[in-house]
């Protein structure tokens, strides 16, 4: 489907095309129907409906001169540009922009890793560079840091971290934009901008320093549309010494409030690196009465699920620990986490899992030797990238709901409760049920997943699911869980449960849309945020 | 289950199937510098067909990417056909439009669904001018 882009007719767009080709060459432009559609947003619930969002060509710059003079060429056009680093964003969007006929700006032709500094614990890369291309760099010199990799591996730190993605080795390096630090931004004029350190020419501490000094405008290009990253500076994890897992089961369903407790201090402590809460009895969810039980309206009593865990011989929850640091250290955290909860938990019981020297061998990657049955994906946990998780994709993608909940057991139960009861119209697998666990991947707080697929060729069930999600969106939103990461189609609904103050946050954005970049030259709509132009 | 038979058929057969990249075809014996099978569908033992090397993998493409492609496909040229789940194919697809190839050829084969999963035959041949040889 040939789009042109907004206020812009075939002759103008042949006049764009003819600009950037003069900036970038004529072999990194792309328009029509074929060479666009990888631009497509292949998991979208959306997908050849009217609701459906094209961009119409795409433009790969070599370096930070070249993104310049394609952002002053977009001004000239007044055309919007959906930056993109390597366009990976599945569930949320993937290379699909917000406003038809934007033009890609596909950074992935900047590829170069700049710098890995193993002395300082940083690296400096270009937003085409993927994990497996940093990991690479780092295996291949023998650099002893560990990287924090989203599963799959397959998209780039910038990209990754821009969108608030998450990793799964310890608490402060899962949260990618929260492990950044420094970055270069080309502005909405064309202006080549640093932040923090790299204002300061001749500092040798951009990526050891995030503030610099006066405010911080780095939280402006995360989600938002103020610019365009052209580099980013990240905070490494020195390579542990020695991995170490474990597993502590609690009898009761109740039992859980105490468990995030305690795993709540385990990992502010710095002592856990990624715990995986889990329910032993969702190996009982084929069987239809416990179905029904699990998936009640209101949710069971702690009575009924106690009793459907006694009979089945399981305990109610479970906690996949992993400890990464020095020998001695993993030993001694995990003898003290089994300490801590088992003697005040009654009916607890710890079970040792695996523990080795790093870096892991292969078969170790391979995770073939956890004595007991675990959620966890040993190469993301060891900051290896991955395309594994491939294997649990299904139909033709996912949409992706994650809100925001509470570190809390008591909110946990609500939110299954509250969830499970708003999804019961949809006819999908139950997300949110008694045994839903929460996931806790942000450094301090957790989040529930809904992911129902979309199939291309079922359109009738994509519009289900397309309402399905808006309706996930507004009830969470009531009991303020709100969701972290949103596709283009779905950012206007999330931005508006942000409503405090009758929506003063996005009025400030639009007041800073509307100073730095009035006519939307970049990414007019992400984040919620529209400029003037595009408001009416 | 996909035999010894069909795959040296199809492998005979798959650049009369593609559409584009002659030139890319012609520099290859039997038109592929390398075959990609999926062993969840051809769990014959591993062995080159024709002279063509074989890749094999079970669903993960991790292995085949990281050790394999990335590489192969930093470089002009290199046509390469597959028989594969969907999914994996969605993963390969996905990093050779990143790397200025395409699927030039794309086949939905008649063998059962594992797991939800459809077999495929396909072949992934350069189309950007930087990698066409």
């Amino acid at each position: 489907m040939s789009v042109l882009p907004p206020d812009m007719d075939a002759a103008g767009f042949a006049a764009l095309l003819d600009e950037l080709r003069g900036a970038v060459g004529a072999d990194w432009i792309w328009s029509g129907d074929t060479d666009m559609f990888p631009y497509r947003d292949s998991f979208s619930p959306v997908w050849n409906t009217g609701e459906e969002r094209h961009a119409s060509a795409a433009v790969a710059p070599e370096n930070v001169e070249q993104v310049s003079a394609v952002v002053r060429i977009a001004n000239r056009h007044r055309v919007p540009l959906f930056p993109i680093s390597t366009g990976k964003n599945f569930g949320y969007g993937g290379p699909s922009p917000n406003v038809n006929g934007s033009v890609v700006l596909d950074l992935k032709r900047m590829n170069r890793v700049l710098e890995v500094n193993e002395a300082r614990n940083f690296c400096l890369v270009e937003p085409g560079v993927s994990y497996f291309d940093l990991y690479r760099h780092v295996e291949e010199r023998g650099l002893k840091v560990m990287l924090d990799v989203p599963d799959p591996g397959w998209g780039s730190p910038i990209g990754n971290s821009l969108e608030r993605g998450v990793g799964y080795t310890m608490p402060h390096f899962r949260d990618h934009f929260g492990a950044h630090c420094g970055m270069e931004v080309v502005l909405p004029d064309g202006e080549i901008m640093r932040t923090g350190m790299g204002a300061l020419p001749g500092s040798d501490t951009w990526q050891e320093y995030p503030y610099g000094f006066g405010p911080d405008p780095a939280g402006l290009f995360a989600q938002g549309n103020f610019g365009v990253v052209t580099k980013m500076g990240f905070r490494l994890l020195p390579l542990p010494e020695y991995y170490r897992t474990g597993l502590i089961t609690v009898r009761k369903r109740r039992d859980l409030v105490k468990l995030i407790a305690h795993v709540n201090y385990l990992s502010d402590s710095g002592m856990v690196s990624e715990v995986r809460f889990a329910s032993p009895l969702s190996t009982w969810m084929g069987d239809p009465d416990f179905l029904a039980l699990a998936t009640k309206a209101g949710g069971p009593s702690d009575t009924e699920m106690d009793a459907a865990a006694e009979t089945f011989g399981l305990p109610a929850w479970a906690v996949d620990l992993q400890f990464l640091g020095p020998q001695a250290a993993t030993l001694a955290q995990w003898e003290y986490a089994k300490d801590r909860i088992l003697s005040d938990i009654v009916g607890a019981e710890a079970i040792d899992g695996d523990h080795f020297k790093l870096p892991a061998s292969e078969e170790q990657l391979e995770n073939t030797t956890q004595p007991y049955a675990s959620g966890v994906r040993r190469r993301a946990a060891l900051g290896v990238p991955s395309l594994g998780i491939w294997e649990i994709v299904r139909d033709d993608g996912h949409v992706g709901f994650f809100p925001v909940i509470p570190r809390d057991g008591e909110a946990v139960f609500e939110a299954q409760r509250v969830l499970g009861d708003a999804q019961r119209e949809f006819p999908l697998p139950p997300y949110f049920s008694a045994i839903t666990a929460p996931l806790f991947w942000h450094t301090h707080t957790f989040q529930m997943v809904f992911a129902p697929s979309v199939k291309h060729d079922d359109p009738e069930h994509n519009a289900m699911v397309h309402r399905a999600m808006k309706k996930m969106v507004a009830v969470a939103a009531e009991l303020g869980w709100g969701d972290y990461r949103a596709s283009p189609i779905y950012q206007d609904d999330v931005s508006a449960t942000y409503s405090f103050n009758n929506h003063v946050l996005r009025r400030f954005h639009e007041q800073l849309k509307d100073a730095v970049d009035p006519d939307g030259i970049i990414a007019p709509g992400r984040g919620g945020i529209w400029p003037r132009r595009f408001r009416s | 289950m996909i035999t010894r038979r069909d795959l040296i058929k199809w492998t005979a057969v798959a650049p009369a199937l593609a559409t584009g990249s002659q030139a890319a075809f012609a520099r290859a014996p039997q038109g592929l510098d390398a075959l990609l099978l999926d062993e969840r569908f051809s769990p014959e033992p591993a062995a080159d067909y024709a002279r063509i090397p074989v890749m094999r993998f079970a669903g993960d493409v991790t292995g085949v990417w990281y050790d394999h492609l990335d590489r192969r496909w930093r470089d002009p040229g290199y046509v390469l056909g597959g028989i594969t789940g969907s999914d994996a194919l969605f993963v390969l697809e996905t990093l050779a439009n990143h790397h200025g190839r395409r699927v030039v050829s794309r086949t939905a084969l008649a063998e059962p669904n594992i797991d939800g999963v459809r077999p495929v035959s396909w072949v992934i041949a350069p189309h950007h001018p930087s990698v066409t040889a």
